[in-house]
């Protein structure tokens, strides 16, 4: 009897957990994006992947003198001069604007006219930040230092070495030495790469050659190598560093969506109904949305934003779409050497992730993994206008009423989705009461749909297990 | 002589504490952890398809093979185990995965027990065969509640069926292996190796995967010695290989050699509520 309702319990509960109603089929425009631009501390990266090779491009927004510039990168090989390129700076721009979160706009029909019932839509994105390189060099004789210089390198605007070292101490005093102005703590995570017979890969600026060239920005440094490993070092980056950084990667593969192989990747809520006058803050709306669905993940997970197939012969590559979609040139651009005329019709896969990671809740370097899943996946947020016009006939009354709940319901998806107070959007809920013929009656409140606390989950998970348990031992005791 | 070695109850007792009960309740319950707090996406269709699939074929098997005991607790299991652990786009790889762990178990076998782990051997077929299916060994994350939560469900089956001694000697092998690596040669912190440690696939694997008491060997000894070898070999493609699967497909590889075993140090067969 007991065990009964704790299944029909159970039953509910799943139903509770999972009935997140997805939104409305998708619509063709689009309104407003959340760029990359809106994030502070941030770095963006294009990983190409295919079969063992990979390919990084890294952004540089660097902004101070570019005499203080330099980057250290572990790598697993020793680069080739062919294997290092620059990259077009407008690759990341567009890849972001393509891929960002977006807003959409749906209009309601006039209930009282309806033929005048029109579905229009449209859409307003966001874009992701740059990342946190620095240093600087000049060069030494190395071989005191128990570091070898393995290779030398003028690609662009930079000076490049590759660098393998024997011991952490010597590297970080020959980097010192030659001008790299490198993090206190580097040493302690310089040596468990150095052991795992990692490279360093190392870029200064030419400062006469960046003066000639006559760019006011750095270019963005791509390099492309062999290794079983799919991976990005980012110990490195945090070495000196207590706060958070936020990383954006754009990633090309042949057969489907990246993942984080040693981290939760999960999905940014998607497809949920807000308010309207969120239109022109849709930005703070989403860096207010990541920010609560970080914590809400325990600060460790990694955030699919975007995943569509974007092969050249694929039909619909966003919608609705921020940008144009990456075409064979960005995608070759980008080091997705498959993507050729010449090769019959290539599959392409577009992930977007986003991490906003720190030192202590993410010790280890991420691992990715190539996956088969080739599932579409947007963050997407639809606003809903509300009709205008004589409300006077039935049909008028009742959308009224309806309007009042749905917005009601906006309202709370809001407040879960970015702990945006509710105070405030009183006025929006009852902005058309004022047509409605009679009392007006208050509304129920709905939940606030957004997912249930930690604290239930521990709450769900000890019941099932005490009644596990339980199950068992009245099972012994009836016998 | 009966398999008591880790039960002192009474023979009704016994028989009425079936482990695979508790099993059933913990798989479904990591599943609903899952779903619930980790944010998993919902895939009621494929839940669906493992568990009736699972049964039909676990029981028209048992029909084809004149079985007169029922194991549909197994194939539960396996199909919970597998909605856990393997992903798929496409609904007929999850049937063909299930269909060919369930029948590994009649067809593949050696010495009056199946060979393979039947998860473990469907999960790696689709992984090969098709091209369509993945593993995602970092849906659980990492964490110390993990290793908590995982490792006190699995004591309460394990020291039923008398599996402890695999779980612990594999969990020790690979840790004392990943710290020497980690800490000692290359100096990540403690943290690092913490982080690796507690990861919830591999916990999952290592408490609910590893300890299958059919496919392990009998004799206590063999089941060291076989431990010792999966976390060894395991170590090894996940440090040298870079396989982020690393311990699934040590134990398929690893699992023949049970039968070697088993020759080698006699001892009595396991059989679930004897």
């Amino acid at each position: 009897m007991y065990r009964s309702k704790f299944w029909v319990y159970l039953f509910l509960l799943l139903i509770a957990g999972t009935s997140a109603v997805p939104a409305s089929a998708f619509c063709g425009f689009y309104v407003a994006k959340a760029d990359a631009t809106l994030f502070n501390n941030k770095s963006e990266i294009i990983l190409v992947r295919n079969g063992q090779n990979t390919t990084i491009t890294m952004s540089n927004d660097f902004k101070g003198d570019v005499d203080e510039f330099a980057m250290v990168v572990p790598v697993p090989v020793v680069l080739r001069k062919d294997q290092i390129r620059i990259a077009r700076a407008d690759l990341f721009e567009k890849l972001d604007t393509y891929s960002s979160p977006r807003l959409v706009e749906y209009y309601d029909p006039m209930p009282c006219m309806p033929e005048y019932a029109l579905e229009v839509c449209d859409a307003v994105a966001l874009s992701s930040s740059r990342m946190n390189l620095s240093s600087m060099m000049v060069f030494d004789a190395a071989t005191n230092y128990g570091v070898s210089i393995e290779a030398q390198y003028d690609v662009g605007e930079y000076d490049i070495l590759i660098l393998s070292a024997t011991e952490s101490d010597g590297l970080k005093r020959w980097l010192l030495n030659n001008g790299y102005k490198i993090p206190a703590k580097a040493e302690q995570v310089l040596e468990p790469y150095i052991k795992d017979q990692m490279k360093f890969f190392v870029v200064k600026v030419d400062t006469q050659l960046f003066a000639s060239s006559g760019y006011q920005e750095l270019s963005p440094i791509q390099i492309s190598f062999e290794s079983d490993r799919f991976m990005l070092p980012i110990r490195l980056g945090m070495a000196n560093s207590q706060g958070t950084q936020d990383m954006i990667v754009y990633a090309f593969t042949q057969e489907g969506r990246i993942e984080c192989a040693n981290y939760r990747t999960v999905k940014i809520p998607t497809d949920r109904n807000i308010p309207t006058f969120v239109k022109p803050k849709f930005g703070q709306f989403y860096t207010d949305l990541f920010e609560k669905a970080y914590h809400r993940e325990g600060e460790n997970a990694v955030f699919l934003e975007y995943a569509w197939n974007i092969s050249p012969t694929f039909g619909v590559k966003c919608d609705p779409c921020n940008g144009p979609a990456p075409i064979v040139q960005d995608m070759m651009n980008a080091g997705v050497d498959w993507v050729d005329a010449r090769n019959g019709q290539p599959q392409v896969f577009f992930t977007r992730l986003h991490v906003r990671y720190s030192r202590d809740e993410f010790p280890q370097d991420l691992l990715f993994q190539v996956t088969p899943n080739k599932e579409h996946f947007q963050g997407r947020y639809i606003m809903t206008h509300a009709a205008q016009g004589d409300m006077s006939c039935d049909e008028g009354q009742a959308y009224l009423s309806d309007l009042e709940v749905r917005r009601k319901k906006e309202v709370d998806e809001l407040y879960a989705l970015t702990g945006w107070k509710k105070d405030n959007a009183v006025n929006y809920i009852h902005e058309f009461s004022n047509q409605k013929k009679g009392e007006v009656f208050p509304i129920a409140i709905p939940g606030n749909g957004g997912k249930p606390g930690g604290m239930l989950m521990i709450l769900v998970l000890g019941m099932v297990l005490s009644i596990g348990w339980w199950w068992v031992n009245d099972r012994r005791l009836a016998i | 002589m009966p398999y008591s070695s880790t039960l002192s109850l009474s023979h009704s007792d016994r028989k009425s504490l079936d482990p695979r009960d508790f099993q059933i309740v913990f798989l479904a319950s990591f599943l609903l952890y899952g779903i619930i707090a980790l944010d998993w996406a919902v895939e009621w269709d494929k839940y669906v398809v493992l568990l009736v699939t699972a049964v039909v074929v676990q029981l028209g098997f048992e029909k084809a093979f004149a079985k007169s005991k029922s194991s549909w607790k197994s194939a539960v299991i396996t199909a919970l185990g597998l909605s856990l652990l393997l992903k798929s786009g496409e609904l007929w790889v999850l049937a063909l995965a299930i269909t060919l762990a369930i029948a590994s178990k009649f067809l593949l076998r050696m010495d009056g027990k199946h060979v393979f782990n039947p998860g473990n051997f469907g999960i790696v077929a689709v992984l090969l065969l098709t091209g369509e299916a993945w593993v995602s060994p970092g849906q659980w994350g990492s964490g110390i509640m993990l290793l908590l939560f995982f490792g006190s469900a699995a004591a309460m089956v394990l020291l039923r069926v008398g599996r402890i001694d695999t779980c612990l000697t594999f969990l020790i092998t690979y840790g004392v292996l990943e710290y020497i690596r980690t800490i000692l040669y290359l100096g990540w912190t403690h943290d690092v190796f913490f982080h690796k440690m507690c990861n919830g696939s591999f916990l999952l694997f290592t408490f609910f995967m590893i300890t299958d008491p059919v496919t392990t060997p009998n004799a206590p000894k063999a089941r060291i010695l076989w431990a010792v070898t999966i976390g060894g070999l395991a170590f090894f493609l996940s440090n040298w290989m870079y396989i982020s699967t690393a311990p699934i497909w040590a134990l398929i590889i690893v699992a023949p050699l049970t039968a070697v075993l088993d020759r080698k140090f006699k001892h009595q067969l396991f059989q679930w509520n004897r």
